[in-house]
């Protein structure tokens, strides 16, 4: 089988598009473009896509990973154009590799927050040793600590960087810590944010592109 | 343009793919580049609202002209609406995201009545007066067309025009018209008269309705030379000439119909005397199998879908479906899309075209006798027996399948108690079909939905002089059938029938009911529809504060009463229909179209002959 991996971007034309929809979104794309795709087994087969890394409703990102399997080999060039032509408005593959995957080495991703509001300063937010948010499961409410998923946070003039935990093994949201934020900071409150992913890197921050 | 608050309204929504645009294949345009901005709307949500078939035909027919852009927009579910409500935000289209009320026109199509109150909710959230006599010069022309609109008497106030028949066949008229109209610098009424010539458009108010002291019509007559007596429908003569679209916008959520569908035929050969659709849309005019293949291709193509749909009213009376879908299985297999089709005939169901077409995924399969007894088909007009039933399951159950659906109606004009019964006994036999055949697997269970509607009387069907059963004889005929089924293998579903009832009253409604609509709107109807959102006693209000009683519509007429809808033509003669109404009454059947020719009159409206059902 011949796997290749696929970068690309999803901007304002697609944020609103949820994980599942874009799944099939991407499914029709890749007929649209009559590529050989390879397809499950089973009694209803579908087009053989794994992808990295949910992105959340009203997300934008640059890094979003995919990987495709086709039945016959094409050059890289070939499979970027035609899938481009066929994506709609707000998806575009900015670059097509192939061989092994980096995928499950994914740990951590940067995301550029901007708030309506930032805060003056996120020091003493971040010395906590914990930082207890409420989340809900199955079972009822229940209590987190977030702080040991947050690897960095960062006030700019006009936005916030964080790095923070993603992937299978832990994952953590940067609309949490903005509510966790709202939460532990005396006086602050963000207001409407715009979340955007632009990085994901492995557990030793080695970017993963 | 673009509306202020928007994204951060959408943040805070359900599904605000619905709102916010962006498709694949919707239409994109620069607003300054045409002539003619037409809002397609249709007054349901987007999930049902994008699965409706004429709009996707409309809006494309209408984009295909360089002068005019045409876009869309749906009712909002509740949280948006009330998102909209609070920040300001009017309705807007979903490509450009621009406010309805600066469009040259609003088109609304009318698909069923209970979304009657979503069609004022619209204007309201557009801001555009609701009442077509308080627009103006600056408002669009809100344009009403869909079945719906042969008896559009209930909305006559809120809208400035109809368009009777297909749509397709009459825009593009309505467009050239439009922009003659704008560069002569006429009024507002100067257009409305201008387009009243034209054949199939209503204008109600240039009709002056006057009524006898017991509420029903005197007169219906047009108050200005150029509205015309009788409206005649429209209707596309040859289809395989009418231009069907090479691309369907793909939503990006899931809709009801998430396919590509192929339009096989227009009309029904059938007759059956409860459905209005088999009337409206005569004479059967067919695509033939080459035209289908080549739309089939293109969708394909175009959306990618991994779903293709045949649509008609019922496709397996297609005359070509062996050949049409040999070659249309030829073409999906190899592009790996699975093909589905609907409504299926009891008397001619091909069990090894539903093992070819369903070769990927097995679903329920699901039968329409419509009635119990053979008498009460007879009354229908049905025409099929229940030994085409029990063939057609056993055949079924011998294929491998083990579940299906029966549907039915009861509150059926002439019908008496052991009619219902009898749709338990039906059903029972359908379970016998299971267990008396040997090749099916009798360690697997047989199950049996029944799925029970309330008839409702239509305009333009021999049963639009009957009565409708009251929401309490409803309630009784349910409530019996419930005790009929007792089989452990039959599962009965019924539907709420305080809805049909009221949808009895606007499908049979006259102008009086205006106001109904308007009082129901200002205490919050909407979204009737839906189950969750549907409040009988806030329509009863209406109807009480009015002074209006619903028994008046659902009373049983004489032929000499003059009807709401006596001013538009169908085609279909009434004498036809009077003639069907008297056959009903003794149980006696009429052939299809293909077996003998019952002169309904349609023949007339097709000159071109080709394709068509009256001249095969």
């Amino acid at each position: 089988m011949n796997n290749y991996y696929l970068t690309y971007e999803r901007t304002e034309k697609t944020k609103y598009v949820s994980h599942l929809d874009f799944v099939r979104m991407f499914g029709r794309a890749m007929r649209r473009a009559h590529l050989p795709i390879a397809f499950s087994e089973g009694f209803n087969p579908h087009p053989l896509l794994g992808f990295a890394l949910p992105l959340s409703v009203g997300y934008t990102s640059e890094c979003e990973i995919l990987e495709i399997t086709l039945t016959e080999p094409l050059p890289l060039k070939e499979i970027m154009g035609r899938l481009n032509e066929v994506l709609p408005q707000g998806v575009k593959i900015t670059a097509v590799s192939e061989g092994k995957s980096r995928m499950k080495a994914l740990d951590y991703a940067l995301y550029i927050v901007r708030a309506e509001n930032l805060p003056e300063s996120v020091e003493e937010f971040l010395s906590k040793e914990s930082i207890l948010i409420e989340k809900k499961t199955k079972s009822g409410i229940k209590e987190t600590d977030i702080r040991p998923d947050i690897k960095s946070i960062n006030v700019m003039q006009d936005r916030m960087e964080m790095v923070l935990r993603a992937g299978s093994r832990a994952n953590l949201k940067p609309e949490v810590v903005i509510n966790a934020m709202n939460k532990y900071i005396k006086g602050y409150e963000s207001g409407d944010c715009e979340y955007h992913r632009k990085k994901i890197f492995d557990a030793q921050m080695s970017e993963i592109n | 343009m673009s509306i202020k608050n928007l994204d951060k309204v959408l943040k805070r929504v359900q599904k605000a793919t619905r709102y916010s645009g962006g498709e694949l294949n919707s239409v994109i345009k620069n607003p300054e580049d045409v002539k003619i901005r037409y809002a397609f709307a249709f007054p349901d949500t987007y999930e049902v609202g994008m699965s409706h078939l004429g709009m996707k035909i409309l809006y494309h027919i209408l984009n295909l002209r360089p002068d005019t852009y045409c876009e869309r927009t749906f009712a909002p579910w509740i949280d948006m609406e009330e998102e909209m409500r609070k920040e300001g935000i009017p309705l807007f289209t979903n490509e450009t995201h621009t406010p309805v009320k600066e469009f040259d026109f609003l088109g609304i199509t009318l698909q069923y009545e209970m979304c009657y109150s979503n069609v004022l909710n619209m204007l309201s959230l557009a801001g555009i007066p609701l009442l077509s006599s308080e627009r103006g010069e600056d408002d669009p022309f809100v344009n009403g067309g869909g079945p719906c609109s042969y008896n559009s008497e209930p909305l006559a106030d809120f809208f400035d025009f109809f368009t009777m028949g297909e749509g397709e066949e009459v825009i593009g008229e309505l467009m050239d018209a439009y922009i003659e109209w704008k560069e002569s610098g006429g009024k507002r009424i100067d257009y409305l008269k201008r387009i009243a010539k034209i054949e199939g458009i209503y204008v109600p108010s240039l009709y002056d309705v006057t009524y006898n002291g017991d509420g029903t019509i005197k007169s219906m007559t047009p108050n200005c030379p150029e509205a015309k007596p009788k409206i005649k429908k429209r209707i596309i003569e040859d289809l395989d000439k009418v231009i069907y679209p090479d691309k369907l916008i793909v939503p990006f959520c899931d809709i009801v119909h998430d396919r590509a569908n192929i339009e096989v035929f227009r009309g029904c050969i059938r007759g059956c005397r409860f459905c209005q659709a088999g009337m409206i849309y005569r004479p059967v005019r067919e695509k033939s199998p080459d035209t289908l293949l080549n739309d089939a291709c293109n969708l394909i193509n175009s959306t990618g879908y991994e779903e293709m749909g045949l649509s008609s009213l019922s496709t397996s009376d297609y005359t070509e479906l062996e050949t049409l879908t040999d070659k249309l299985l030829n073409l999906t297999e190899k592009e790996k899309v699975s093909l589905s089709l609907p409504s299926l005939r009891v008397d001619n169901f091909s069990l090894d075209l539903m093992q070819r077409v369903q070769k990927v995924r097995k679903s329920g399969l699901t039968f329409a006798p419509e009635a119990g007894s053979q008498r009460m088909r007879d009354v229908i007009n049905k025409n099929v027996s229940e030994e085409d039933l029990v063939n057609s399951a056993t055949l079924a159950f011998e294929g491998g399948w083990n579940s299906v659906k029966l549907y039915f109606m009861i509150g059926l004009p002439y019908e008496e108690m052991e009619d219902i019964a009898g749709i338990a006994r039906l059903a029972e036999k359908v379970v016998e079909c299971y267990y008396n055949s040997e090749k099916t697997n009798k360690r697997r269970a047989v199950n049996v939905t029944l799925s029970v509607a309330s008839f409702v009387p239509k305009p333009f069907t021999p049963f639009q002089w009957a009565p409708q059963d009251t929401m309490e004889t409803l309630a009784e005929k349910q409530l019996f059938l419930k005790g009929e089924v007792r089989n452990r293998h039959i599962k009965y579903n019924y539907h709420q029938n305080d809805i049909s009832v009221l949808e009895g009253v606007f499908a049979r409604g006259d102008r009086k009911l205006g106001k109904v609509l308007l009082r129901a709107h200002s205490l919050g109807c909407k979204l009737d529809g839906w189950n969750e959102c549907f409040n009988l006693e806030l329509w009863k209000q209406a109807f009480s504060d009015c002074g209006i009683d619903m028994a008046f519509y659902t009373r049983e007429r004489s032929y000499d009463e003059i009807l709401p809808w006596d001013i538009v033509d169908i085609g279909v003669s009434t004498q036809f229909m009077k003639n069907e109404n008297e056959k009903a009454k003794k149980a006696a059947t009429t052939p299809n179209c293909r077996e003998k020719c019952s002169g309904c009159g349609a023949a007339a409206l097709c000159k071109t002959k080709k394709g068509c059902v009256c001249f095969e």
